[in-house]
């Protein structure tokens, strides 16, 4: 079901890879194409959970809506979906950011539901 | 004195050091308006000189280096830099009284300049000095040949509680000499900066370095927001060499309140608050845009 999902983010343009992962770096379930899901990858990706999370604690606490970290070729969109657990979508600089946020809120409970 | 100078257009409000006004205006001619709790004041400036210091609070006027040193009593003072026309310019001036140099005559072409040791010298250009004891008279003229090959002390910066602004502070010359900084801001930069903050959604934005805040417009207590913005670098700087994917554009936190973004800008980078109804998809656009005209080669 999960998969389902994620694949739904998967055939928006452009999408990489789509993929649920606790804080501790275990990925949960994952839809990929074009892009290899490797240790650095998952490091990269547990250091702006945990290093995001943080930051936004120093806004008086404020909870973590969404990490967007871009570069030249690629972005990586991170947001929590629940305690701990988190979605992230990598997605190639022409990708459409809107319609990818979109389908993050949209989708949210129903990964929430099958956490 | 303040009210009958000519408005000029305004770049935007911004706070930096006192001295960081001299180092990036050499191609500025204009009024900056220094605003420092309930008083205000200015600093009439052509190509990076000063030709004018004012500040007045409530019945407390400082005029000349006075007010000079009362703006350096402040690590950081809030402004807003206002262009003018050679006729506003040329009014301004006159409101001033302010007999400019005939040309040829200037000798200080360094944008930092350095206050004289009298207390009321207006209509005086900036002067080079150092070491030199609060008795001696200082030349009213600037000496034809500066000493380039002079170590220049670093100026301390006094602090001074607003309450207790005397109408003629003490003065030492090696407070009043101000480093050369590397001008990192020029005036298209600022012009850059001030548009974006001029953008729907955007609180602050400010151009930070590794030990230092350049600049910053907006109303915003910088240094808590600097703290956020040398967090999201670091983390930046964690993940940049593990990844293949380009050079570095932004990093957009988001939270209820509002978005954090930091990117890269010259040598230095942007940190900008933002409202949560902004546009980011228009950021995104601009931090891009920067970065391309960047690696093009063209300085903004």
């Amino acid at each position: 079901m999960l998969k389902q999902i994620l694949n739904k983010f998967l055939i928006l343009n452009d999408v990489q890879a789509a993929i649920v992962i606790e804080e501790n770096g275990e990925i949960i379930q994952s839809m990929k194409s074009g892009i290899v899901i490797n240790e650095e990858l998952r490091d990269v990706i547990a250091t702006i959970m945990l290093d995001s999370k943080k930051t936004a604690a120093q806004f008086g606490n404020a909870s973590l809506s969404m990490v967007f970290v871009e570069f030249s070729d690629y972005f990586l969109i991170l947001g929590p979906v629940m305690e701990e657990f988190y979605l992230v979508i990598i997605a190639k600089n022409t990708a459409n950011i809107g319609q990818i946020t979109y389908e993050m809120k949209k989708n949210q409970d129903a990964i929430v539901s099958l956490l | 004195m303040i009210d009958q100078l000519p408005e000029g257009k305004s770049i935007g409000w911004m706070q930096a050091p006192p001295q960081w006004i001299f180092t990036h205006t050499v191609r500025f001619i204009g009024v900056v308006r220094v605003v420092i709790q309930d008083g205000e004041g200015f600093i009439l400036i052509k190509k990076g000189k000063p030709l004018m210091y004012f500040f007045k609070h409530g019945r407390i006027e400082l005029r000349g280096h006075a007010a000079l040193d009362y703006f350096n009593s402040h690590p950081t003072i809030e402004f807003n830099l206002c262009k003018y026309t050679p006729e506003e310019f040329a009014q301004a001036l006159k409101i001033c009284e302010v007999e400019e140099n005939l040309p040829g005559t200037t000798v200080m072409q360094e944008p930092a300049p350095v206050a004289p040791a009298q207390e009321d010298v207006a209509q005086e250009p900036a002067v080079e000095v150092q070491e030199i004891s609060t008795d001696e008279h200082f030349p009213t003229e600037l000496p034809e040949t500066p000493e380039p090959e002079r170590e220049i002390p670093v100026a301390p910066v006094p602090t001074k509680p607003m309450a207790a602004v005397p109408a003629k502070p003490k003065v030492t010359v090696t407070e009043r000499v101000f480093v050369p900084q590397p001008a990192v801001l020029e005036d298209p930069d600022i012009k850059i900066i001030g548009q974006i903050k001029k953008l729907n959604g955007i609180v602050a934005i400010s151009v930070f370095n590794d030990d230092q805040n350049i600049l910053l417009m907006g109303d915003v207590e910088i240094e808590p927001l600097l703290k956020i913005a040398r967090t999201m670098l670091a983390t930046t700087n964690k993940i940049t060499p593990l990844l293949y994917w380009g050079s570095f554009v932004h990093m957009t936190l988001q939270i209820p309140e509002g978005n954090v973004i930091i990117a890269p800008y010259h040598e230095n980078h942007l940190c900008i608050l933002t409202t949560r109804t902004i546009n980011i998809g228009h950021i995104r656009r601009i931090l891009r845009d920067l970065q391309q005209d960047r690696s093009q080669g063209i300085r903004l």
